[in-house]
């Protein structure tokens, strides 16, 4: 376990962003639900291909709170845990869809290629996906792997979390 | 140039490929051009950081609004010419080496950062401030690579 950097809020709060380090900055807090809840309830990208994303963003960060985080949304849409095992380092072998695929690897590019990516990435992704649902998944791989990295270096959370469902974020009312 | 085939209307490549998801286009924008207005961060310092992130990734973050292109105009060019090698330079604070040094492992492994680099950052910057400068260098890792990744990387 990696010490926590800093001290988290005085708080009796049951929410766990309202209770982490996080919310010593409530104006940055606010603005990225906005952009997270934008992302992931206004976006053109389906749910389960914006998890798949997040989640070998997570292994590859190996941050424990987004390795263990379900978002609802996917589940409803048919997001198994059988499927979530498929995403693993072995993934391009494994059966998954053309447009995964293309996901897993452009999440790939970001950390192994500090976002490069070769052309034959670029023609599977534009092959399965539009350039209005490329961009969001990009910035959305780039918010996964910023936030994780957060959680990382800011320390404090157990080695292991269990696997549990959450609500798909929204923009909370009033941002 | 991005190999994207369509794009938006917009005065630069990240506002004209962004801007095909326009809502979030603006989200992002905001959240990240937050650090600069409000200057949760000195400025400065988030500029030293942007471009060290930068050289690091292959791109920098392009300008997102008026407060990170005051920024840019903030830190002298002998000082903007070290900063990839500011290990060697005088011209840097205790504060820059600190940040600096944190944002470098941050860029490349996170679970790297060392408890006494981690402590010089609180140490300068307090609590409140270090979560304003990883939320920052967040910003900055992911969307150096987002620009990357898309060919954002030059106002034209």
């Amino acid at each position: 376990m990696i010490p926590a950097r800093v001290k988290p809020p005085a708080t009796t709060s049951a929410d766990p962003i309202e209770a982490s380090p996080l919310a010593l900055q409530p104006e940055s807090l606010s603005a990225f639900l906005r952009a997270y809840g934008t992302l992931w309830s206004h976006g053109v990208v389906d749910q389960t291909t914006k998890e798949m994303a997040r989640i070998r963003n997570a292994r590859r960060i190996d941050c424990p709170i987004c390795k263990a985080i379900r978002f609802a949304g996917a589940r409803r849409e048919g997001l198994t845990e059988e499927l979530v095992d498929r995403i693993r380092d072995d993934w391009a072998e494994r059966d998954l869809a053309p447009r995964h695929k293309a996901a897993l690897r452009a999440v790939d590019a970001f950390h192994d290629m500090a976002g490069a990516l070769d052309p034959a990435g670029r023609r599977e992704l534009l092959a399965n996906f539009s350039p209005a649902e490329i961009v969001e998944l990009s910035a959305g791989i780039a918010l996964f792997l910023g936030f994780s990295k957060i959680a990382v270096a800011l320390g404090g959370l157990p080695d292991e979390i269990p696997v549990h469902e959450q609500p798909t974020p929204q923009v909370p009312a009033g941002r | 140039m991005t190999w994207l085939p369509e794009s938006a209307t917009g005065a630069t490549p990240i506002e004209r490929a962004f801007g095909l998801r326009p809502d979030l286009f603006a989200a992002c924008r905001d959240f990240a051009a937050l650090f600069w207005q409000k200057r949760l961060v000195d400025p400065t310092l988030l500029e030293l950081c942007r471009m060290r992130v930068g050289q690091m990734v292959g791109t920098e973050l392009p300008a997102l609004c008026d407060a990170m292109r005051d920024a840019r105009a903030s830190v002298p060019a002998a000082k903007r010419a070290d900063v990839g090698a500011w290990w060697n330079s005088a011209a840097f604070s205790d504060t820059e080496r600190a940040c600096l040094r944190f944002a470098e492992q941050f860029v490349l492994d996170p679970k790297g950062i060392g408890d006494n680099d981690a402590a010089a950052v609180v140490a300068a910057l307090g609590d409140a401030g270090t979560v304003a400068f990883v939320e920052a260098l967040a910003i900055l890792d992911g969307f150096s690579r987002f620009a990357r990744f898309l060919e954002l990387g030059a106002e034209s």
